[in-house]
């Protein structure tokens, strides 16, 4: 497991050697490559600000808590536990949301319950969908988004139910 | 998609609020302009009061009725609504709760005394929200400059020494199954291969950087610009839905969950979202929606 720590350093070394072992310039290409860098990222501000606003407001209106509500029962005939519920719906939102709802379960329901292992493997198994929307598409001005955030919320529902199915089968 | 998706977040969200914040002023939950009384003892000092509030010994002045005030300190042990009071006084110092007094009747020892009004919670939670997001949001993008140029930087070298190519020949046939629309040779495969061997290895910062590069080599093959080609979409969907062999298992491993036995149901429900990821693309462009 900490061997996942030395890939970065060692990456950088790999890359910057290899390159010079083929007579690469390396420090003018380095420079050359990391100069859109800047332009891109303010390139996306509008469509980060977009998103995270939206996102904000509908985390502080208390509607996230409503949406629960109404989706829970559906949730218990289903024989999954409500408390995950929450995961399944800031994960797609929000990244740091999410590490919040985490730390919340841990704290209510212990470290070694079923419901923060379902929620963790959650957590771990996707991504925060409308982030990476908003960036990869703000990056290229792409406003029309087709079929890309059902494929992408596809995704993201397919892995929440893996999530609990997987969970419920190991752990219990 | 997105347009509803968004427009309904914010539309639920005023909704909503205004909801919750119209019952509580219907049953008055913050008890806006209540009067409390409680009794007080003299101190041993001159001219001041001593009394229990809210399981605090608080002291105030007995000279002047007019504009006195009690500073109450919060804490977990005090009402909820009266927290919720404090919260919502001062942003800035959430510690102190200050309460007018309107009244002091030395015959009784008694005193009375107001605390600020509240209205509508939700909806300034909602405008302070929106605010700090924005603001947030380009400190998120500029975070990401620095990233993307040190990324961009390194690809840069990766590719003219050659290491990049020879990677994506690696690949190419999980590539062409998943693009088959995209020249063999073309550029944007060597991202694509780097962005997905970063998420693949957990290297969250590295991935980005290198699937904004991705798109952007997309974009210049794309016909219309301002609509997502397919290409766009099976690449966007294989981000989300995150293909990670080493999950970010760091962060989940810091909050003290047992990681270890995590892993399996995590490259499982992780290799079942890209899975639907794949299909539910693939069978869109089958479908031929535009």
């Amino acid at each position: 497991m900490h061997l996942a720590q030395l890939i970065i350093p060692l990456l950088i070394l790999f890359i910057i050697a290899y390159g010079l072992m083929k007579k690469v310039a390396v420090y003018e290409e380095f420079v050359e490559g990391g100069k859109e860098g800047f332009a891109t990222a303010v390139k996306i501000i509008p469509y980060l600000v977009a998103m995270l606003f939206a996102i904000a407001m509908f985390r502080a209106s208390g509607a996230m808590e409503l949406l629960i509500s109404i989706i829970a029962p559906v949730f218990s005939i289903l024989g999954i536990p409500a408390e995950v519920l929450p995961m399944a719906l800031v994960r797609p939102l929000t990244g740091s949301g999410s590490v919040g709802v985490l730390a919340e379960l841990i704290q209510t329901h212990g470290a070694d319950s079923i419901i923060v292992k379902i929620a963790a493997t959650m957590f771990g198994s996707t991504e925060t969908t409308l982030y990476v929307l908003a960036v990869y598409f703000g990056a290229i001005n792409i406003s029309k988004t087709r079929y890309a955030i059902k494929a992408g919320l596809i995704a993201d529902f397919s892995g929440f139910i893996a999530a609990v199915i997987v969970c419920s089968l190991i752990f219990s | 998609m997105l347009n509803y998706l968004w427009a309904g977040m914010i539309i639920l969200s005023v909704v909503s609020a205004l909801g919750f914040d119209i019952n509580d002023e219907r049953v008055n939950k913050f008890e806006n302009g209540k009067i409390y009384t409680a009794d007080y003892v003299d101190t041993n000092l001159d001219d001041q009061g001593m009394v229990n509030i809210a399981g605090q010994t608080l002291y105030f002045s007995l000279i002047k009725t007019g504009s006195q005030s009690l500073v109450i300190n919060v804490s977990e042990k005090l009402a909820e609504n009266w927290q919720q009071i404090a919260k919502h006084q001062s942003a800035k110092n959430k510690q102190k709760l200050i309460a007018q007094l309107s009244n002091i009747n030395t015959h009784k020892k008694q005193i009375s005394f107001i605390l600020p009004e509240v209205h509508w919670v939700k909806m300034n939670a909602v405008t302070a929200a929106a605010f700090d997001m924005a603001s947030f949001a380009v400190k998120l993008a500029i975070g990401l400059a620095g990233i993307m140029a040190l990324w961009l930087g390194l690809m840069r070298i990766a590719e003219k020494s050659g290491l990049i190519q020879y990677f994506v020949r690696l690949i190419y046939p999980a590539l062409r199954w998943l693009f088959p629309n995209i020249d063999k040779d073309h550029p944007v495969l060597g991202s694509i291969s780097l962005n997905m061997a970063a998420n693949m290895l957990g290297l969250g910062n590295a991935a980005t950087p290198m699937g904004i590069k991705a798109m952007q080599q997309l974009q210049e093959i794309n016909k219309t610009k301002d609509r997502a080609s397919d290409e766009m979409c099976m690449f966007l969907a294989i981000n989300t839905s995150s293909v990670q062999l080493l999950p970010p298992v760091t962060l989940i491993a810091l909050m003290g969950v047992g990681v270890s036995e995590l892993l399996l149901p995590i490259i499982l429900a992780t290799s079942v979202s890209t899975v639907a990821a794949i299909v539910s693309v693939k069978m869109y462009i089958r479908s031929g929606k535009q």
